[in-house]
């Protein structure tokens, strides 16, 4: 018990004292956002995240409802943020499919979908 | 050899190095990620502490005795599949008459192997030794039994995301689960004078995720605070069903309903636990707890497993 007490002290001081740690990197928000509905084709689809994020490990793709690629290709991304342009969509469902490396190392990934409505 | 590609070469050597242990860690499986759970196990091996889990509640004395626990776990991911927990639990009981007892329970320690995690499906599944040492506790005050218990144990996590878009809210749900078959190293206790059961220990949670119906499903722009909460209830039920020779076989436990705040390095749980049946305690106690993501906070030394930090090799992403 004392171990696990010192440990977890010695963990929580850490913390406080905002140590070198990098969480695992959850979205935290998209635009077009998740689940919305949008009346006009969106020129880019830009994800959010709460970490900084690998460039060279992490990726996205946005598909139509046939499962054709309606990105640009390569994203652009930022410290916490990724970017990518999109072909003129016509009205339809479309999902995202992301991949990150936080940079420490910890991956994550999620997809979602938004619709156009024209 | 050319000197640009002597340094490509570094580069790549670099990036297998730096990338090498890429992990999960706590417990995503895909898009889903399952808390750590306070009266059950959630479905992974992870580098994480428990630190403190407090509970309040009233006995299934006649008068109840009022009994306060205090414990601390931490588990340690010895390769990304296998981990090892311990843990112990200071117990507080004041008696209707003012009589107190108080001193640690025995200590536990749990052997847990990965058996499948299926990012596409949501779903894990883990396997385990639970071991309660005996007389590691406090015997003499009657908190601590002289003998030890063996519970072999399969857990499991299940996320509905793959339910079909048209599930829509529902796809947050998610179920965790564990039963085990405890067995005691005595079948009979001289002291009290009666069998040592072997029981079923088993229990299940039900929660709602709205960090994952925020990224996963519909963003509602709400407050940031709600969308760290997983709304759970929990069962933690015991069943007795051999050598419980002259006793009833009653099952025993509590239904937790509670919520789970989720950070980046660690969350807080409060739970109410309501007996299922006068045998299980008398009113509705409480149950709360801080657990710290040991390889969010240290993601480069104690938050790594000890041996072979990634099962895979690190690739590049391609869509």
């Amino acid at each position: 018990m004392r171990i696990i007490f010192i440990v977890a002290a010695a963990a929580l001081l850490a913390a406080a004292a905002g140590g070198p740690a990098h969480a695992h990197a959850f979205l935290e928000h998209a635009e077009p956002r998740v689940g919305s509905t949008v009346p006009t084709s969106p020129r880019e689809l830009v994800l959010f995240f709460n970490e900084n994020i690998e460039p060279a490990f992490s990726s996205v793709q946005v598909s139509d409802a046939n499962g054709a690629r309606v990105d640009l290709g390569k994203p652009r991304i930022g410290a916490s943020t990724m970017r990518v342009g999109l072909k003129n969509l016509t009205s339809g469902t479309y999902r995202v499919r992301w991949h990150v490396l936080s940079v420490d190392t910890h991956t994550t990934e999620g997809n979602f979908t938004f619709h156009v409505k024209q | 050899m050319s000197r640009s590609m002597l340094c490509r070469l570094a580069l790549a050597g670099f990036a297998t190095v730096a990338f090498a242990t890429q992990a999960l860690a706590h417990c995503f499986v895909g898009a889903r990620f399952f808390p750590a759970t306070l009266a059950t196990d959630d479905p992974c091996v992870a580098d994480e502490i428990s630190m403190p889990t407090v509970s309040w509640s009233r006995t299934a004395d006649i008068p109840p005795a009022r009994e306060w626990d205090l414990s601390g776990e931490y588990s340690k991911r010895i390769t990304d599949n296998f981990g090892i927990s311990v843990g112990q639990t200071w117990t507080q009981i004041r008696q209707a008459d003012g009589t107190l007892a108080s001193g640690f329970q025995n200590l536990e320690t749990t052997f847990q192997y990965q058996i499948l995690k299926d990012p596409s499906r949501e779903l894990a599944i883990l396997s385990g030794l639970e071991i309660e040492w005996g007389r590691t506790g406090s015997t003499g005050a009657d908190l601590a039994d002289r003998f030890s218990t063996l519970t072999p144990t399969l857990y499991f996590g299940k996320g509905f995301g793959d339910l079909p878009d048209s599930f829509s809210w529902i796809r947050a749900f998610a179920v965790t689960g564990q039963v085990g078959y405890q067995v005691p190293t005595s079948s009979f206790d001289f002291i009290q004078n009666a069998f040592i059961p072997q029981q079923l220990v088993y229990g299940a949670s039900l929660q709602y995720s709205m960090p994952y119906l925020k990224s996963e499903i519909i963003d509602l722009q709400l407050p940031d605070f709600f969308n760290h909460l997983i709304p759970v209830v929990e069962v933690s039920l015991t069943t007795p069903i051999a050598n419980n020779f002259g006793n009833p076989y009653t099952t025993t436990g509590t239904v937790n309903p509670g919520v789970i705040w989720v950070g980046s390095y660690f969350q807080v749980g409060l739970e109410a636990m309501i007996p299922i049946n006068r045998e299980s305690g008398s009113g509705i106690g409480v149950l709360g707890q801080l657990h710290l993501y040991l390889d969010d906070m240290f993601p480069k030394s104690i938050g790594q497993p000890l041996f072979g930090a990634a099962t895979a090799p690190s690739r590049k992403l391609t869509f």
